[in-house]
């Protein structure tokens, strides 16, 4: 193994050298290279196959000890007394109020309040899917839990659109304040949220504060992106249009570019909302309570029943949650009403607001005279039991000696067997040095010499944390879990680019699944998969799809039709038109597929690590769950420089096809 | 005569890295292409001196590029010019704090857009109150004030509409209506019917034309069609390269273009219709007349009295005195195109 793996990193180098060197039409970068090359194999061979000691860079020591004086000096530091405290305490009060008046809706009011929000937001269907899918949390006997969660949620939303969308109007006033903005954001979303948390918790403590500052983190993007596209979207001539008639600077904002950039900005919301959900339920790991949490128990327990009734019930609050924060509101002329006085109540907002606020706390009030205080028993229905004994049949009849495909069992065996280590073995047994040379030259063939740095340095950074076989693992399994995702993706996203059918098939899918918090996607893996670093791959490639089919279809849909059209013109078949038009067309697009592909299936491999998927994540798991926060920051830190290096290398494709193409 | 509604002094607009350093330099006489290589500025507008008169309706007019938008935006400082002066209604522009220029912008002067610039998520009677409500004028004030002018611009009762529920002809109606809200002094129009279809264009051309004998303001009208600017214009000026190459009358312009780029313009102009029989008549004439012309007449004008006599048309000046006669072949040589006589190049 280790004898063959040398000559096949060293084949690959220089081939992709080559290709550089047709591009330039100059010898000189492929001799340049080579020498680099033959340079770092003789400092490399002094350097020995595992990273030198003397690169440790004491991240766990110093970590941990940092923690420990953290908790030594909680109550006397001045961060800890007049920045950490006051913000812990402002979260956990306005989450214990929120969560308080959610309770006191009772569940009757809650779901009144749901139906009208979606009414307003989205017609009647949203409103009763949404009215449904939330009850169906109670029948699940988890309502409790979900206001647990939805309360964490709302504080995080809050906060996020507080700082957010007021970030967005700078920055989509100023180009410099977007410049800085942009970097910092780009790299926050590259992070999976699993890794903010651990900091957070040396700083705020454990519970709803970290979880609560994790969630914003995560979900602050979104706000003051869309806001400050939506306000460079305001066209020129509206804003002259508010200067020419003497707007100051406040007026032009608020009566000009706000309004026009309402749009975006309530996209922007919608999106914060769903990406809090989606980490508010990983962030339970923190001890919060609520769903997440009872998932992760049940994932502990390896307990499928038990991890499959709170997962369907984050399936069901996502459900409800998306209903009432997506679509424009339904256009009032339909229904005429006749009678002029009704019509002018039911136009005013006001009156309408009030109306249903009433009708809201009336409810409630009866539901708590009449002691309707739980969701009542006689509705809930226990799917755990149904679900085990489902999970042992799987496991019994499913597992090996299906005729021909062999079951779940023997494909997860040859699965491991045959391909995640060999990769694993591969990219351990390999110099760590020659590791960073192959992704160097990766990233200078990508991006030239700066994007080469910035690969070495990042990688440099993981041998320094002592983790290098850990990354390792976890690098083989994003490469296995992304040859998959890719292999499957482009071609049902070019398929559903060019059929009309498949694309109305598969939207109601890719809408669901994109509302699906990460977490989720793990319950049904370990059903039938068990647990191991098989089910994390597959979780990954099912949660990676598909925004890479979107992206996909979309990029091919994007190709305006003139071109296609004189292609057409010119006899072209429809696999020309696709080779010769379509797809050169959508290249940026679907570079941009693989990126996000790349980005989601490393997320999901760190969570996997719940379900024994190994790797890095497991060291943040730990730290999190055993209070060993050295070792988790070094995971998590781990983690954050590979998505650094593989999102940076994605994105210059990106950028490369896009400036091939004008 | 009373002061100029809008007086300009060696205006210039470059855009660009250090933009001021072209001003008057001998690097403002290059090519463009050169310029842009060699400082990486564009020259958009270079000295550009004008007066317009109170209740005139001056035309700027130039093909796309030709920096006709660029001056009047800086006009009310849209775009800060580079260099030169601006008054308007003795108010210095150019030399005013943000105060004085958000006056200027508010009540002086208005603006009408070449893309009718209405917002979409206002109803129409709320775009018409637009500079209204930026005054902060009161929401029952600046309503009613909004009604009257769509009654005036024909728009009366369509006040909760949307601009997206009307056409390109109705949203400028619209767009009219919101600069004439404010009641301003001045004007400006940027190009404000090249969205429109050629009819719809004329109706709105009619409709400035009824306006301006209504409500008697001063206009800048920015547009590249010729006819549309011999129809509205006062005075035209004829813009080229950031500069203006010719500036007169309609008739001075067709009837004696300053260059070959105004003739090339004015070519397919029929010159009848421009030119007014005082500037191509001759002495008067003792004998008999078919008629009797005032001298502002166009040319086109007398060609049913000429055609049915043989007699030359008698021509008259406001006070009913004769100033001149003009006979068949006078017209004929105008219709034909041949050069006038010497003096009435002069014009008025």
């Amino acid at each position: 193994m280790t004898a063959t793996m040398p000559t096949r990193a060293l084949g690959e180098t220089p081939s992709r050298d080559t290709i550089t060197s047709g591009h330039s039409k100059s010898r000189t970068p492929l001799i340049a290279a080579v020498v680099a090359l033959a340079a770092l194999a003789i400092v490399g061979f002094t350097l020995g196959h595992t990273a030198p000691t003397w690169l440790d860079a004491h991240v766990r020591p110093w970590f941990d000890s940092v923690y420990k004086w953290s908790q030594l000096n909680n109550g006397t530091n001045w961060a800890f007394r007049f920045v950490f405290h006051p913000i812990a305490d402002a979260i956990t009060w306005s989450n214990d109020k929120v969560l308080a008046l959610l309770r006191a809706l009772r569940w009757p009011g809650m779901l009144a309040l749901t139906g009208v929000i979606g009414l307003r937001t989205g017609g009647r269907r949203a409103a009763i899917t949404a009215v449904l899918a939330l009850a169906g949390c109670g029948v699940l006997g988890f309502w409790d839990d979900t206001l647990i969660t939805v309360a964490l949620m709302l504080v995080a939303v809050g906060i996020s659109l507080l700082v957010g969308i007021p970030l967005g109007i700078w920055a989509g006033l100023s180009l410099r304040a977007d410049r800085v903005m942009r970097t910092i954001l780009d790299t926050a979303q590259v992070m999976p949220a699993f890794c903010y948390l651990l900091p957070l918790v040396v700083a705020f403590g454990i519970g709803i504060p970290p979880a609560v500052m994790a969630t914003v983190i995560y979900a602050i993007p979104p706000a003051v992106r869309l806001t400050s596209l939506g306000i460079r979207g305001v066209a020129v001539t509206s804003t002259e249009v508010g200067t020419s008639f003497g707007c100051t600077g406040p007026q032009l904002l608020t009566k000009v570019r706000l309004p026009l950039a309402r749009r975006a900005i309530l996209l922007g919301i919608n999106q914060v909302i769903m990406m809090a959900f989606g980490v508010v339920v990983i962030s339970a790991l923190v001890g919060t309570g609520g769903l997440g949490q009872d998932v992760s128990d049940g994932l502990a327990k390896v307990n499928v029943g038990l991890a499959f009734a709170p997962g369907l019930a984050i399936v069901f609050a996502a459900v409800a949650i998306d209903r009432i924060t997506t679509g424009e509101r339904p256009s009032r002329r339909k229904n005429a009403i006749a009678n002029q006085a009704i019509r002018a109540v039911l136009d005013n907002p006001r009156y309408v607001g009030a109306a249903a606020m009433t009708a809201i706390v009336g409810i409630a009030a009866v539901a708590k005279m009449t002691g309707l205080d739980d969701f009542p028993q006689s509705l809930r229905f226990d799917v755990v039991k149904p679900v085990n004994s489902l999970a042992t049949w799987a496991n019994d009849h499913l597992r090996n000696g299906v005729p021909i495909v062999g079951g779940t069992g023997s494909f997860s065996d040859f699965f491991v067997t045959h391909l995640l280590t060999p990769m694993r073995d591969l990219f351990q047994a390999a110099a760590w040095w020659l590791i960073i040379v192959v992704f160097a030259a990766i990233g200078w063939v990508s991006g030239g010499w700066k994007l080469a740095t910035l690969c070495s340095v990042c990688l440099v950074g993981i041998a320094s944390l002592r983790v290098w076989d850990l990354a390792m693992d976890t690098l083989s399994q994003v490469f296995v879990a992304v040859l998959l995702s890719v292999a499957l993706a482009i071609p049902i996203g070019i398929w559903s680019g060019r059929s009309d059918r498949l694309e109305r098939l598969l939207r109601p899918l890719l809408d669901a699944a994109q509302v699906m918090p990460a977490f989720v996607y793990l319950v049904p893996v370990i059903f039938l998969f068990n647990v191991g670093r098989v089910p994390g791959v597959i979780a990954s490639v099912i949660y990676a799809i598909p925004p890479g089919i979107r992206l996909t279809s979309l990029g091919l849909r994007q190709v305006p039709y003139a071109p296609r059209e004189a292609a057409l013109s010119f006899g072209a078949t429809g696999r020309q038109e696709l080779f010769k038009v379509q797809l050169p067309l959508a290249l940026r697009s679907i570079m941009l597929a693989l990126n996000q592909t790349i980005i989601m299936v490393l997320s999901m491999v760190v969570i996997a690590a719940l379900i024994g998927g190994g790797g890095l994540g497991l060291e943040t798991v730990y730290g999190l769950r055993k209070g060993e926060t050295g070792r988790g920051m070094a995971g998590g830190l781990a983690i954050v420089l590979l998505a650094i290096v593989l999102d940076r290398i994605t994105q210059a494709w990106g950028k490369r096809s896009s400036g091939g193409l004008r | 005569m009373t002061e100029s509604a809008i007086s300009v002094h060696g205006l210039w607009k470059v855009f660009g890295p250090k933009a001021e350093r072209i001003v008057k330099s001998p690097d403002a006489d290059l090519p463009r292409g050169e310029l842009e290589a060699k400082t990486g500025c564009v020259v958009a507008m270079r000295d550009i001196n004008l007066e317009v008169a109170p209740g005139e309706v001056f035309v700027v007019m130039g093909l796309s590029g030709s920096g006709k938008s660029t001056l009047v935006r800086c006009l009310t400082r849209l775009i800060e010019p580079t260099a030169g002066s601006v008054t308007i209604s003795g108010v210095d522009v150019t030399g005013a704090d943000r105060e004085q220029l958000l006056q200027l912008r508010r009540n002086t002067v208005s603006m009408v857009f070449q893309h009718f610039g209405l917002l979409p998520h206002r109803t129409l009677i709320d775009n018409v109150a637009f500079g209204l409500e930026v005054q902060k004028v009161d929401k029952a004030a600046r309503r009613a004030k909004a009604e009257e002018i769509l009654e005036l611009v024909g728009l009366g009762g369509l006040g909760q509409r949307k601009p997206d529920q009307l056409s390109g002809g109705m949203q400028q109606r619209v767009g009219l209506g919101r600069a004439l809200a404010t009641d301003p002094e001045i004007l400006l129009f940027d190009e404000p019917f090249s969205a429109l279809d050629p009819l719809i264009r004329r109706d709105m051309q009619d409709e400035v034309i009824r306006l301006r004998s209504e409500v008697n303001k001063t206009m800048v009208f920015i547009t590249h069609d010729l006819s549309e600017a011999l129809r509205l214009g006062d005075r035209i000026a004829i813009m080229r390269d950031g500069k203006f190459v010719q500036v007169g009358t309609p008739e001075e312009v067709v009837g004696s273009p300053a260059d070959d780029y105004v003739r090339n313009f004015v070519r397919d102009v029929p010159r009848s219709h421009v030119i007014a029989v005082g500037s191509v008549m001759s002495a008067p004439s003792d004998g008999d007349d078919a008629g009797t012309v005032n001298s502002t007449t166009k040319v086109r004008d007398v060609v049913p009295l000429v055609a049915h006599s043989d007699l030359p048309v008698r021509v008259v000046n406001d006070a009913g005195a004769t100033v001149g006669s003009i006979d068949r072949v006078a017209v004929l040589s105008v219709i034909a195109g041949e050069d006038l006589h010497p003096e009435g190049s002069q014009g008025r």
